[in-house]
């Protein structure tokens, strides 16, 4: 090859051209091809699924169809069904948006106060509370929940026995998993508990980041303690606040087995259903898929409807910064 | 679902390949590649048949505490008869359902499976399970309630395989601490009850009411003479609400609202609860399967000393029925069908049949078999056993009434009653509009 040596001026030869020019194409290639196998995992994984979902919401599918093959095209009865029924309305959106609601709330709220001690913790305290809390996180979803309805066994379980003992309660006791608000006061326990750690871990990482002359100028100027975070932590963080926020809430729509597991929360008694539970009541153990699907595909709808209005809320602050 | 495995399903599978041909594979890679095999052929099969012509077998995992050895002397044993391999795989009860649906949605159904009596009208309706009436033949012999159960639209699909039946167990000690008798009819228990929670200890539970426990409710509904459901010309009508079951709803849950002989947090039980309570030893009396007592000796060898049963009481004498669940054995369709019946013959015949019911401690589906049971001199085995022969009632049998389980129309029912919230009668109406929406609906 010639390309290190002084060359003599003139065109470069039309080889070198073509391969800049497949150089350029290669360029322009090459985030696509890494991208590749990622595309192929999500498409194979999340994306076939999806759509399988969509069309099963579009049809009577049951037993018989799935055993023999075919496709029963019903357009959009099942969710006229479903739209029409006052238990989704009544019970099962409640159950999901209300609770979605509180327990989002109250983990973000949580989690930063939690977060502001082990911003002020040294680090080897610091380092004893994180990894404390982290058992929280850790613990799977199915052992906490269990851990949960022990404690709050009705007959014998020790939230009974300390109110009994303190005289709020009587000795007929008092049956919280088949009362609706105390079921869901339950599962908001459970579900602050389990994800109060992430939203804590995150923000702690944020607030590390905070420059501390922002603190000190606010000081200079007289700000107190709720004024430095009203004013200097909570707009330096929105980012992060958003962040935990919309994927808490993500995780708090689609509860699953922390409903499910609580005694009277498998469908013994609907009125604890939500949209997560009730889906897999229909679809898989009553075998009406088509149902089933339905209530996903309008769950994902809701999900996807309050992420957009999350991520547009955000950058148009970004923007008018 | 008939969950009649009292300990949760653990996920615990096991898959197990003919000893002969596993000791071939000696190399650990070449197990290594066979396992693998294995597992393909767990999502490939296709409508019956395993690699290399194997007999497929799904059995639920739980019933016999050594299945996998019992499985194994039938292999051998049906490997030396017809020359052909089994493949038995273990299918914990909790996921047995799902594994059908899926393996109906994915072509991998075995060419045998044992089905919760249940779900043998609901995979027949669909087409799914080859009809057995000729080759069963004469059902006279086999247990009425079971051969009821695997009946649908006239045709046997499901061959009684073995079956348990729920009774009452009591603690010994308990009854002859207070000089208490077996009741022998619905207030004499009542009375038993009482005196238990107001002479027992204090944080005993006398009787508890389950509400998650629909085969506990049922005994008192057949009881005082009525019945879930019944079919008049194709046409399902709920009769929960009929006087009669009203009668026997309100005897079982005032037990726990006026007598006071079950407790607050029994209204969300399922049967499970109350058998981890009695091994606790915090229960006295409870509506319990047939399996229970080897459950219990397990769990607290001490306590299964001071046990007793009986068969749960009529109302003015004589017994109540109680659900006689069970297993069934089906063949797929599109199975090797002869090979499918040799093996199920061989399951059920007496050689097998009896192994199976000394191991597992559930009742065989021939009735010449449950009677000799019920002249056992073992105090665990022949009330079950009596109340097996006597009364013994089956679910109704509608491919949709697995909907009804699923939807657990029943213990919404009790539960609402036991939580206040409904009264027997408005409870049982509701039930009842549930019953038939999905008995009347096509599937």
């Amino acid at each position: 090859m010639t390309a290190g040596r002084p060359a003599p001026a003139a065109p470069p030869p039309p080889p070198n051209r073509r391969r800049r020019m497949s150089l350029r194409a290669r360029r322009r290639a090459l985030p696509w091809a890494l991208l590749a196998p990622g595309l192929l995992v999500i498409g194979g994984l999340l994306l076939y699924p999806l759509g399988r979902v969509l069309w099963l919401s579009v049809q009577d599918y049951g037993l018989r169809e799935l055993f023999q093959g075919g496709t029963n095209f019903v357009g959009a009865a099942n969710y006229t069904d479903l739209l029409s029924d006052s238990y989704l309305w009544r019970t099962a959106l409640p159950n999901t948006v209300l609770f979605a609601v509180v327990a989002v709330g109250a983990t973000v709220v949580f989690g930063t106060l939690v977060a502001l001690l082990l911003a002020a913790l040294r680090p080897l305290a610091r380092t004893i509370v994180i990894s404390c809390i982290m058992v929280a996180w850790a613990m799977p979803a199915v052992s906490g929940t269990y851990v949960w309805v022990w404690i709050f066994d009705v007959d014998r379980g020790i939230v009974r026995q300390g109110l009994e003992a303190v005289g709020a309660l009587g000795p007929e006791g008092f049956n919280w998993f088949a009362d609706r608000l105390a079921f869901y006061a339950i599962v908001t326990l459970n579900i602050v508990h389990h994800g109060f750690p992430f939203v804590a871990v995150t923000v702690l990482a944020g607030l590390l980041t905070v420059p501390k002359e922002l603190y000190e100028a606010a000081v200079i100027d007289g700000a107190g303690a709720w004024q430095r975070f009203w004013n200097v932590t909570v707009p330096t963080l929105r980012p992060v606040f958003a962040v935990v926020t919309i994927l808490s809430t993500i995780w708090d729509f689609k509860v699953f087995a922390q409903v499910f597991l609580m005694p009277g929360g498998d469908g013994a008694n609907p009125a604890m259903l939500n949209f997560g539970v009730w889906s897999y009541q229909q679809g898989i153990v009553q075998t009406a898929y088509g149902t089933g699907a339905a209530i996903a595909v309008l769950l994902t709808v809701m999900l996807l409807a309050v992420t957009l209005v999350y991520l547009r809320a955000l950058f148009r602050e970004e923007e008018i910064r | 679902m008939e969950t009649k495995n009292p300990q949760p399903a653990t996920g615990h599978r096991t898959r197990r390949g003919n000893p002969a041909r596993t000791a071939r594979r000696a190399l650990p890679a070449a197990a290594a590649a066979a396992a693998l095999g294995l597992a393909a052929t767990a999502c490939g099969g296709g409508g019956g048949g395993g690699d290399d012509g194997a007999l497929t077998v799904w059995i639920m995992e739980g019933t016999n505490p050594d299945a996998t050895e019992y499985f194994e002397a039938v292999g051998e044993r049906f490997e030396e008869e017809h020359g052909m391999p089994v493949e038995v795989e273990f299918v914990p009860w909790a996921d047995a359902h799902d594994r059908f649906t899926k393996g109906m949605a994915g072509g991998t159904l075995p060419d045998v499976a044992e089905l919760g009596t249940t779900f043998t009208p609901e995979f027949a309706e669909v087409g799914a399970l080859v009809e057995l009436t000729d080759r069963v033949g004469d059902t006279g012999a086999y247990n009425p309630a079971l051969v009821e159960a695997g009946t649908y639209d006239g045709q046997v699909y499901g061959m009684p395989w073995y079956a348990g039946i729920r009774s009452i167990i009591y603690r010994t000690d308990v009854f002859e601490e207070l000089d208490l008798e077996v009741p022998e009819n619905w207030d004499e228990l009542r009375e038993t009850a009482k005196t238990i929670a107001e002479e027992g200890e204090d944080d005993m539970t006398a009787f508890p009411v389950p509400g998650a426990a629909p085969y506990s409710v049922m005994p008192f509904i057949w009881g005082a003479g009525g019945g879930i459901a019944e079919q008049d010309g194709g046409e399902w009508t709920g009769t929960l609400s009929s006087d009669e079951s009203v009668e026997g709803l309100e005897f079982y849950t005032d037990l726990a609202l006026e007598d006071g002989v079950s407790s607050t947090g029994a209204a969300t039980w399922k049967e499970t609860d109350v058998q981890d309570n009695f091994v606790d030893g915090k229960v006295a009396m409870a509506i319990s399967g047939s399996w229970t007592p080897a459950a219990i000796a397990e769990a607290d060898p001490e306590l299964a000393e001071n046990l007793g049963a009986f068969p749960i009481p009529g109302p003015d004498g004589g017994y109540s029925p109680s659900f006689m669940g069970g297993s069934h054995l089906g063949m797929f369709a599109g199975g090797n069908e002869d090979a499918a019946w040799s093996y199920i013959e061989l399951l059920t015949g007496d050689e097998f049949a009896q192994r199976w019911t000394e191991e597992s401690t559930y009742f065989p589906g021939r009735q010449d078999q449950i009677e000799a049971l019920a002249e056992s001199d073992d105090p665990l085995v022949a009330p079950f056993a009596v109340q097996a022969l006597e009364a013994g009632a089956s679910a109704p049998v509608s491919p949709q009434w697995g909907q009804v389980e699923g939807k657990q129309v029943i213990p919404e029912m009790t539960q609402s009653i036991l939580n206040g919230d409904a009264t027997a009668e408005e409870a049982a109406k509701k039930a009842d509009e549930e019953i038939d929406g999905t008995l009347n609906q096509e599937s």
